[in-house]
């Protein structure tokens, strides 16, 4: 996909860390140092291989919704990303709608992503407002 | 400091002020399919530099010009971290500049969209 590409370290276990770093912190509250910090990866080398934070939080984002949102499901990535990036971002939309219709076809319908995505908003404000 | 625009298919990069002087160029024209993308980067000022092929360097004052470093050429104009953005760019003489600018959020947004919009 992109040129230039580095094979120094392990691409594919550097998006998984920095995925599960911007699912915690969010994508502002994510600083390249800590990108770097959390993927071992020298920062000339994450630049080269994704051109940007935001081109390695795009790869983040799909290798979570590739690999991790079936399975472990854990929504806390998606409602970050549908929250705080897809108003802005068209790509980061695209990856949200991509997840949501994953998380459709998964459970069968329409209703029962909705209700798991109000859950875990519940579960984030701990379960306050559930009177 | 530098001002970043797009003009036409061009990013193009100006240094302002004396900053021109301490970095011995005045001005960089890329071709946007040569950009891959920039990133508000404050902790790229204490990655080490390299060898100084072209500038000047005072540290913690301002870096400014070429270096050379694992390989590869970096055009640095920072003198305040915090505003200092990372251009990434292939197939050029430098693999990537390093520019304070005056709003590193508009400037990355810029940056972003254009280099976004010819990848396909």
């Amino acid at each position: 996909m992109d040129v230039g590409r580095p094979k120094g370290f392990d691409e594919e276990a550097a998006v998984a860390a920095a995925a599960e770093l911007f699912a915690r912190r969010s994508y502002d509250g994510t600083s390249v140092d800590d990108l770097v910090a959390q993927t071992g990866v020298h920062r000339g080398s994450l630049y080269k291989s994704f051109g940007s934070k935001r081109g390695l939080y795009l790869a983040a984002l799909r290798h979570y919704v590739d690999r991790e949102l079936g399975r472990a499901g854990d929504l806390q990535f998606l409602l970050l990303a549908a929250a705080e990036r897809a108003a802005v971002d068209e790509e980061v939309a695209s990856e949200v709608a991509r997840a949501i219709e994953l998380l459709d076809r998964a459970a069968g319908s329409e209703e029962a992503t909705t209700l798991a995505l109000g859950n875990k908003i519940r579960e984030l404000g701990g379960g306050r407002g559930d009177s | 400091m530098a001002t970043v625009e797009i003009e036409g298919g061009d990013l193009v990069v100006r240094v302002e002020g004396m900053d021109k002087l301490w970095a011995l160029k005045s001005s960089l024209t890329i071709p946007l399919a040569n950009v891959r993308g920039a990133t508000n980067d404050p902790g790229m000022v204490s990655e080490p530099k390299g060898v100084r092929t072209a500038g000047t360097y005072v540290p913690g004052v301002v870096v400014a010009g070429s270096f050379r470093r694992d390989g590869e050429r970096v055009f640095w104009d920072v003198r305040d971290p915090a505003k200092a953005v990372v251009i990434e760019l292939a197939d050029e003489q430098y693999a990537r500049l390093v520019v304070q600018v005056d709003d590193p959020r508009a400037t990355v947004e810029l940056v972003e969209q254009a280099a976004g919009t010819r990848k396909d």
